[in-house]
């Protein structure tokens, strides 16, 4: 299993870094920036699937309260009901699981290969010769300059600045698809979602070696700019904090405004627009470049 | 929200922190260092650098009868701490690493035994007293003729390389890229050459000068005064320690050649391409070079013309530089097997199956074959019958 995901995967993504890193003249910081844009580049349209798919998902959002509030009690009709609404609308509920779940591999990929390029022990550099293609121009690139900007690749940013922009990014990228919560068990995952991560990112910046470091930096601003692009601006980063929902203990609860039939629609119009153009983009791809 | 919702939910939130384990597990399993030190012997005792970052003194006659570790004049050193971390990515993983690792073969001097010590950014050079060290708090006994270089706030490179003992100086190439000229008396400095390029390498001696290569694809001949003799530049970055001849000096690089470049002028004479990088440090017998190889073949060529003799392969890479004994060569594997091969065809005369990795170089002594594997054990075989004489596993000393 060890050997296959080597094969397939590791090797190929290991080789390009090294020679991207000849290429580029011998800058491995450059060859990490450049990889992380060509492989986010290739999984553009999975990104931008899952996106939409999420965004799709976000716009129903309304109509499922609604559903939740009505069939509270009925467990089995509220799921058919929900399962009738995504059929409906067009929209498969794992469809921005997959595209995420896809793209893991090479993220883990990219990742190991920037540990194993940089050879940082005598250890290490043995294990990177049984990965490397017998190619001239890897065999003259290694090993690979550590130095990049301030920064020692193979060891960690002894500055604040990578742990900050790392950490920064993270949390503007979190923020921007994360809708705010209203149910209070939501909003503490969606807390330790937006807020936890970003700080423990930013923590291991200041131990792990800083070329990873720098390539969750990339990756963020990556995906930031997609996010910024796909959903046309800033997301819920703008969004005004949820309401608390913590009633006072006399006041009544009042149940959600009941949307109007028009209100309804215009909502399923929308997350069947989002979805119509999910499919158009899956179609475009199965077409393929030459078959446009 | 209905249980299918809810599981995706679930399964939503904890994509985030599988990534985050999967990164911890990757991370932390990368960049650790653990050493693997030669053997070196003097007197009835074997010097090594045990893979727990310890120094190591055992006696033969101990050792052949299984005695309890440690015995009389037997010792265990611990390196004095530097506070270096014991991983390149720091307080996020678990230490797996010693926080000093062993590289590179003990060096004996009279009484005291020279230590290269490898702790990821920093280096020394400590000088134990073998008969008794008296280290104290991390302190050299000067009475005992101890000593550390450098010594107080100074710093050095990480030592991968051996180092080499000639007329009371030593020489030694660390990860700063510098060569040191050290003399043994006092552990001071005379003069220190700067390569430009890290050194994992060993320097080799001859007619009173210094060869060393660099991970800056340069190979350097540097006079015991401290300046240069000549610098050749390869077209890659040079893997193994130099070997000499009487007029060539041979090199391994990282883009699977072996390189014969002549002594005086450091010009290239020939070259010659395997199939992996030749980590090992070359060993020159007569007219031949046998090279090992990381693509797991043991080459003989024939150091005048670059031309292959003969070719043995082994079960894995090839990392211990091989030994010579009588007619036979003694290649081992990192797989962790050893083969006696005749020198003059390359066929094969017995193999010694250890099944634990073997980096570090080997001794031979009378007819007695010493290794130091990477499951904490030195074992010593019988080179003419291939069985295992006695083993020695320090584990438990950890």
């Amino acid at each position: 299993m060890i050997d296959i995901w080597n094969i397939v995967i590791l090797q190929p993504v290991l080789n390009v870094l090294v020679l991207m890193t000849n290429v580029l003249g011998g800058s491995f910081g450059l060859a990490i920036i450049v990889l992380t844009i060509v492989i986010n580049l290739i999984l553009f349209p999975l990104r931008v699937r899952q996106t939409k798919s999420t965004k799709a998902m976000q716009t129903l959002q309304p109509k499922i309260q609604e559903l939740q509030k009505k069939y509270a009690k009925d467990q089995q009709r509220l799921q058919q009901e929900m399962m009738k609404l995504y059929k409906e609308a067009g929209i498969n509920p794992l469809g921005c699981i997959w595209p995420m779940l896809i793209q893991l591999p090479i993220w883990i990929a990219l990742y190991q290969s920037i540990m194993q390029a940089l050879g940082a022990t005598p250890e290490s550099l043995l294990n990177l010769s049984q990965h490397l293609y017998s190619w001239t121009a890897i065999g003259h690139a290694i090993p690979l300059n550590e130095q990049f900007l301030w920064l020692k690749l193979s060891q960690p940013d002894p500055n604040l600045i990578l742990a900050i922009l790392v950490g920064g990014t993270m949390w503007v990228q979190q923020k921007m698809v994360t809708p705010p919560a209203t149910d209070p068990r939501q909003r503490s995952m969606t807390n330790l979602t937006t807020t936890m991560m970003p700080l423990m990112f930013g923590l291991f910046t200041l131990s792990f070696p800083s070329g990873l470091a720098l390539y969750w930096a990339v990756s963020n601003i990556i995906g930031i700019i997609i996010q910024y692009v796909v959903s046309g601006g800033w997301g819920y980063l703008r969004a005004p904090a949820a309401p608390k929902t913590v009633p006072a203990p006399a006041q009544k609860v009042l149940p959600p405004p009941k949307a109007s039939p028009a209100e309804q629609s215009k909502v399923l119009q929308q997350a069947k627009e989002e979805s119509k153009t999910i499919k158009k983009a899956s179609e475009e791809k199965k077409k393929g470049l030459f078959g446009r | 929200m209905t249980n299918f919702f809810k599981k995706n939910r679930k399964f939503l939130n904890l994509i985030p922190v599988l990534v985050i384990l999967s990164l911890l597990v990757v991370g932390c399993s990368g960049p650790t260092f653990q050493g693997w030190s030669g053997i070196t012997e003097r007197d009835g005792f074997l010097y090594f650098g045990g893979i727990d970052g310890k120094v190591y003194a055992i006696a033969l006659a101990a050792r052949s009868q299984n005695q309890a570790f440690p015995s009389e004049n037997e010792w265990v050193f611990t390196i004095p701490s530097s506070g270096a971390p014991g991983s390149v990515c720091g307080p996020a993983c678990a230490p797996s690493s010693p926080a000093a690792s062993i590289y590179a073969t003990p060096v004996v001097l009279g009484d005291l035994v020279c230590v290269g010590v490898y702790a990821g950014n920093s280096g020394r050079v400590l000088a134990i007293n073998r008969l008794n060290p008296g280290y104290t708090d991390g302190v050299p006994q000067r009475s005992k003729g101890e000593w550390t270089y450098p010594s107080g706030v100074k710093k050095m490179g990480a030592i991968v390389g051996t180092p080499v003992l000639i007329n009371d100086v030593l020489y030694v190439g660390t990860s700063d890229g510098n060569l040191y000229a050290i003399e043994t008396v006092y552990g001071e400095s005379q003069w220190q050459f700067a390569t430009s390029g890290k050194i994992w390498t060993a320097p080799a001696v001859e007619n009173e000068a210094i060869y060393i290569s660099n991970y800056n694809k340069k190979v350097f001949a540097v006079s015991n005064q401290g300046s240069t003799i000549w610098n050749t530049e390869l077209p890659a970055s040079v893997a193994s320690s130099p070997a000499l001849s009487t007029d060539t000096v041979f090199v391994g690089s990282f883009d699977n050649h072996l390189y014969a470049l002549d002594l005086a002028t450091g010009k290239e004479k020939w070259n010659f391409e395997g199939g992996n990088w030749f980590w090992s440090t070359p060993l020159l017998i007569g007219d031949t070079v046998y090279a090992g190889c990381l693509d797991n073949i043991l080459y003989a060529i024939n150091a005048g013309t670059g031309q292959e003799k003969w070719r043995f392969e082994t079960n894995g890479p090839i990392v211990s530089p091989s030994i010579s004994v009588d007619n036979f060569i003694i290649v081992a594997s990192k797989i962790g097997d050893i083969y006696v091969v005749d020198s003059a065809t390359g066929t094969l005369v017995r193999s010694i199956h250890i099944g634990s990795p073997v980096m570090s170089s080997m001794l031979v002594d009378g007819n007695t074959l010493y290794v130091h594997a990477g499951n904490f054990s030195i074992y010593a075989f019988n080179i003419d019958t291939g069985e295992k004489a006695w083993e020695f596993n320090y584990s438990s000393n950890e």
